[in-house]
């Protein structure tokens, strides 16, 4: 896992989920990663009758915070996959 | 990270800088979340700086690096994908412009690089294009079946033509191990000629008396295609095919020495700047600065070599008169240092 410098303080991944949940209250957040880099698979009713990229926009939008400036937490979502629950 | 490379910056597929995405006094959702983000519109004239790229083929791809060089995993990612589905595509390296990385972005109201359009349409980042490709739906999008190597109706052989001394090449390398000869062209039209066992699915032509054989991709863009023999350099194969997209050729200084000793008609030129040329310079090279009219007034069949300081320079130019419509365009490797150490050592190094 490579290093990634940033200023922020705190758990990542619960900062991840958390961003997410208040974007879309009813999403179910699966985060993983670390040294900057993260994987998001994201369940939310939000998501249906959206293609792909409205949908990630949607989560994209709601973690933007995380991933603004070069000291960001988040350096990269490697991986985000967005589901519609069934 | 298994073999990523590693993306140097921060808007790489999923890497936003999120500071600049309202598109003409649209709101951007990302404000919502970011409000103290500077403000940065699109303006009209890189958006139609935009509009002209989209425009320049079916497929684009905004990435960092180009298509020969990803300078992002992510963008390699997607290349790969574009490459291997078989369609032609142009690339945008976002690297080189500012305006364009951020322009692209608040654009399409999309935080990362890469971006695939297809008939200027936004299709999505690296995640959604791999979807798209594992599900086929980019192949139908792009029009190309998804598994031709398995239903695509059968190929007709292609005709290809072998020149004399390229028969004797190929004759002499044969090594009678019951393999035959076997040529591949890929997507990006590079050649590989090679003997190999017999494959399911080959289309199996004969030129000029050798049993060539290949895949169907390569029988589709073989077809005409004729295969010389030339002695220099130790001997090579020289491919000419129709099927081919124009697109600048490399020439290595002894390939211009003998262009200029068989006396074949050429126009070589020179993109240097006065000064370089005081200090040293082809003869017969015109100064692109004082000829561009005049040589972007030929005739597109003309050959043009162009030539620089290192092969960097001429090579920007020469992909540029490809777009002018240019057919036969080179570019000298190595430019003219290349020339005073391996041709003429008079003429000055600098």
């Amino acid at each position: 896992m490579s290093e990634h410098p940033t200023d922020f303080q705190g758990d990542i991944l619960v900062a991840l989920r958390d961003s997410v949940v208040k974007a879309l209250p009813d999403a179910v957040v699966e985060a993983q990663g670390g040294g900057g880099h993260f994987t998001l698979v994201v369940t939310s009713k939000a998501f249906a009758g959206k293609g792909p990229v409205d949908a990630q926009r949607l989560v994209y939008s709601a973690i933007s915070h995380l991933m603004k400036g070069d000291r960001a937490p988040v350096h990269a979502v490697d991986s985000l996959k967005t589901k519609v629950p069934t | 990270m298994g073999s990523r490379i590693t993306c140097r910056s921060s808007d790489s597929s999923s890497v936003p800088d999120f500071q600049s995405l309202s598109l003409d006094g649209r709101t951007s959702a990302y404000e919502v979340s970011e409000p103290k983000g500077t403000k940065m519109t699109l303006s009209d004239a890189v958006k139609s700086q935009i509009e002209a790229q989209l425009a320049k083929s079916r497929v684009v791809l905004f990435m960092k690096g180009n298509k020969h060089f990803p300078q992002c995993g992510f963008s390699a990612q997607v290349v790969k994908i574009l490459t291997d589905v078989g369609v032609p595509f142009e690339t945008v390296n976002v690297l080189q412009s500012p305006e364009i990385r951020d322009g692209i972005k608040a654009y399409t109201d999309w935080p990362t690089i890469p971006q695939l359009y297809v008939d200027s349409k936004f299709v999505g980042g690296c995640d959604i294009v791999k979807d798209l490709h594992a599900s086929g739906e980019l192949q139908s999008m792009l029009g190309v079946a998804a598994k031709p190597e398995q239903d695509a109706a059968p190929v007709a052989p292609p005709t290809i033509h072998l020149t004399p001394s390229a028969k004797q090449a190929v004759v002499a390398a044969d090594d009678a191990s019951g393999d035959t000869l076997r040529l591949e062209i890929n997507a990006e039209f590079q050649y590989d000629l090679y003997f190999g066992p017999k494959e399911p699915n080959d289309v199996e032509t004969t030129a000029n008396g050798v049993v060539v054989r290949m895949d169907r991709a390569t029988a589709k863009r073989a077809n005409g295609m004729s295969i010389d023999w030339v002695d220099t350099q130790g001997g090579a194969f020289k491919i000419e095919n129709p099927n081919e997209p124009p697109r600048v050729r490399a020439l290595s200084v002894e390939g211009l020495k003998e262009m200029m000793d068989k006396g074949e008609a050429f126009e070589l030129v020179d993109v240097r700047t006065e000064g370089e040329r005081a200090l040293a310079k082809l003869e017969t090279a015109k100064h692109l600065d004082t000829h561009d009219a005049a040589i972007s007034a030929m005739d597109k069949e003309t050959v043009l070599v162009f030539q620089c300081h290192h092969g960097m320079r001429s090579r920007n130019a020469a992909e540029l008169f490809l777009r002018k419509g240019f057919r036969k365009v080179y570019n000298l490797e190595g430019g003219i240092d290349a020339w005073s150490i391996k041709v003429d050592t008079t003429v000055p190094r600098y």
